[in-house]
């Protein structure tokens, strides 16, 4: 018999992909939608054979008597809605708050698995020397609500569905993927450096980026929800030969793009953050609390990132390599940016 | 209460201006946040944790009880602030409630009423006019630099696709578009009590209405004329502009332009130099307004005192003082009721109109074609 699953965020940059990865796999998916926008471009990226065994449900998360009836008969959740931005609450109700009504659902339901992708950002750094290896045994940030709205909403998100598993028994798997590019993403993330304007201001260069292919990353979630006997694991995804912010420059440069950048040498991120975070307080947040020597280490501190467990638990290899990831991604990039 | 005592404040609702209420009310020594509030037990954790605040609750009964605040704010949707402030009043707090005040002006009487029986203050988040530079403007005004004021015009501009634009345009069950004046009801408090602030007429005249951008379902441009016996004032909201909140007060004598983003401010007045010798003194005034615009924003800078919710915090500041020494509030309840029904009649005023507006997408020329004789005189 044909497994159910249920998709949120099903329209967006990575769970498009998923839906492809999940129909290829025979799977009847059940993808929950807010309205019209995104519909019409991940249908167009499916054959006849497989829109017919997909099936767009209108709702709102936050409506728990929607999902109940969407939630009947599914066998596995995959959870990958989420604010990608906006202010620390409103992340908040947009992420967390029908997060938990998802999950009491799905309990409610006695779906199979519940899968929440959550994201590598939440690990504390603290722990770990540099150049140590980040792993799934590498403990949660204990002060998240000093990191970006993002992470903050991430880390409570998961503690909620940890929460949920214990009162519950949701059956659940959490992925954390790395930071996730493709094809009309950005491949200047704030892990390469932060935009003023026109400029990049380039932080460090030499320390790995613990990035993952958009369709490695779907073909990870995919596997998560359909690999019997792993309930209760937390699986990190990044991809083999993880590249440098030294490298996705040369390569954008040798590409023919244009990148302005200003470079702030490795050792002087962290005092320099500091400095920074001292401004911001003693002026009453004259200047935003952006940076601190916090935030520095976690995002620029350089460290190994394993995924060792998602190749052993899931079965998992990256089919792009980084190498034609870049590529792919670089070949959609108009000239001259900075971000 | 003693003027010596820190006054302990709560804040109820934890969504997006609460946010800019906790962070500013962080800014003033002379009060201390003890508990925040909200239905949604994440949002009040959250809020508690990022500004480090003893105490959240889901329940706001339980919060008055526990922590006694002096003064609650009330940063919920604009539904529930009458029946919320009236329960916090005869509950023994002051309140502070953001805008808009009411969803109606017999509402806030009826809340207005309840704080003088119950002996409490109540202030609404009309924040702007305690701004920098709007502080300064009425200074001038005061000095006669622009003699007497005959036209407020101010504008609003706010993009759909903003940060809370783009909330309330993406879902339809957002409170916001279930408030009697849409999406204006929550936001030209800011630009009409800019206008109400210089304008002596108490109700004037309302002309113009509203409009719908194509693409919408609601209505999201305003165009509003105020006119008095003996001033007027426009306002205008659109969604087409990017992010600004400019405000020119046109006096007998000259003119000052507000940009609240950019504080910064431009006074001009009547030229008194004769014929051509009058357009050299024109950009004169406007090279001296940026030199005076550029060192005042040095200076402030220098003295951290550039913040975008500036006037949030001195009408805190104010509204805490006036509890502390028993004086009126910073915005008077005879102001409080003025907007509120002013704001009523505009929406009135609007629905009336709207048969005879068009929606945007309506208003394209049409494809007449041209008679035939003229056709075949071209050939």
């Amino acid at each position: 018999m044909s497994v159910i699953a249920f998709v949120t965020g099903g329209t967006g940059f990575l769970g498009r992909r998923l839906l492809r990865t999940l129909l290829a796999r025979n799977v009847h998916v059940r993808c929950l939608v807010r309205s019209q926008s995104g519909i019409d471009v991940a249908l167009k990226e499916l054959s006849p054979e497989q829109q017919q065994r997909l099936q767009f449900v209108r709702g709102d998360l936050a409506d728990p008597d929607a999902l109940e009836s969407h939630l009947q008969g599914v066998d596995v959740v995959y959870h990958l809605a989420a604010a990608l931005n906006g202010s620390c609450s409103t992340m908040f109700l947009n992420t967390v708050v029908p997060s938990r009504g998802l999950m009491q659902a799905a309990a409610k339901a006695e779906v199979g698995r519940f899968v929440q992708v959550s994201s590598l950002g939440v690990y504390g750094t603290a722990s770990l020397r540099r150049w140590g290896t980040l792993d799934e045994t590498t403990p949660i940030d204990p002060q998240s609500e000093h990191r970006d709205p993002y992470t903050f909403s991430k880390v409570r998100q998961e503690a909620i569905a940890w929460e949920l598993r214990e009162q519950l028994g949701l059956p659940l798997v959490v992925v954390r993927p790395g930071v996730i590019y493709g094809p009309g993403r950005s491949l200047l993330t704030s892990r390469v450096g932060l935009s003023l304007g026109p400029l990049l201001i380039r932080m460090g260069g030499g320390q790995l980026l613990p990035y993952t292919y958009v369709e490695n990353c779907a073909e990870a979630i995919c596997l998560a929800g359909l690999t019997p006997g792993i309930e209760g694991e937390i699986i990190n995804v990044v991809d083999d030969d993880l590249p440098t912010g030294r490298r996705i420059l040369r390569t954008l440069r040798k590409n023919g793009k244009t990148v302005h950048s200003l470079w702030v040498p490795r050792p002087a991120i962290s005092p320099l953050s500091a400095l920074y975070a001292w401004y911001s307080r003693w002026s009453e947040g004259q200047l935003p609390p952006v940076l601190s020597w916090h935030k520095s280490e976690a995002m620029w501190k350089p460290l190994r990132y394993s995924n060792r467990k998602a190749k052993h638990s899931l079965n998992w290899r990256p089919a792009i390599s980084t190498e034609e990831g870049l590529n792919r991604t670089i070949a959609g990039l108009p000239g001259n940016f900075a971000s | 209460m003693s003027a010596s005592e820190k006054i302990r404040v709560a804040v109820l609702g934890c969504g997006q201006i609460a946010d800019a209420h906790l962070s500013q009310i962080q800014r003033i020594k002379s009060a201390e946040v003890v508990a925040v509030c909200d239905t949604h037990l994440d949002l009040a954790w959250q809020a508690a944790k990022r500004f480090q605040i003893p105490r959240f609750e889901t329940s706001f009964a339980r919060m008055i009880e526990e922590t006694r605040p002096d003064v609650v704010h009330l940063t919920t949707p604009a539904q529930t602030h009458a029946s919320l402030a009236v329960e916090l009043l005869q509950a023994g707090c002051h309140v502070f409630v953001e805008k808009p005040f009411t969803l109606d002006a017999q509402a806030a009487r009826e809340v207005l009423s309840v704080a003088v029986a119950n002996r409490k203050l109540v202030c609404v988040g009309h924040d702007q006019l305690y701004d920098p530079a709007w502080l300064t403007c009425k200074k001038w005004v005061q000095r006669g630099l622009i003699g007497e004021v005959q036209h407020i015009e101010s504008i609003l501009g706010y993009p759909i696709d903003g940060k809370f634009g783009a909330q309330v345009a993406g879902n339809p069950a957002h409170w916001v578009r279930k408030l009697p004046g849409g999406l204006f009801q929550n936001t030209i408090s800011h630009p009409l009590y800019r206008i109400t602030d210089f304008m002596s007429d108490v109700q004037p005249e309302i002309m113009g209405g509203w409009r719908t951008r194509p693409g919408m379902n609601f209505p999201t441009e305003m165009s509003i004329s105020l006119q008095g016996r003996n001033q007027s004032g426009s306002l205008t909201f659109s969604t087409f502009l990017p992010p600004q909140r400019l405000t020119r007060v046109y006096g007998t004598q000259g003119t000052i332009d507000i940009d609240f983003d950019a504080q910064t401010l431009r006074l001009k007045s009547l030229t008194k130099l004769p014929g051509a010798f009058a357009k050299l003194e024109a950009p004169w005034q406007h090279v001296r307004n940026s030199l005076w615009n550029l060192g005042n924003n040095l200076w402030r800078f220098s003295k951290s005192d550039i913040h975008y919710f500036a006037g949030m915090k001195h009408l805190f500041q104010a509204f805490y003082d006036s509890i502390q020494h028993g004086t009126s509030p910073p915005i008077l309840p005879d102001e409080i009721e003025r907007v509120t029904y002013l704001m009523d009649r505009i929406f009135v005023h609007c629905r009336e109109q709207e048969p005879r507006t068009y929606r945007m997408e309506e208003t394209k020329l049409l494809q007449i074609p041209a008679p035939e004789n003229e056709v075949s005189a071209c050939l």
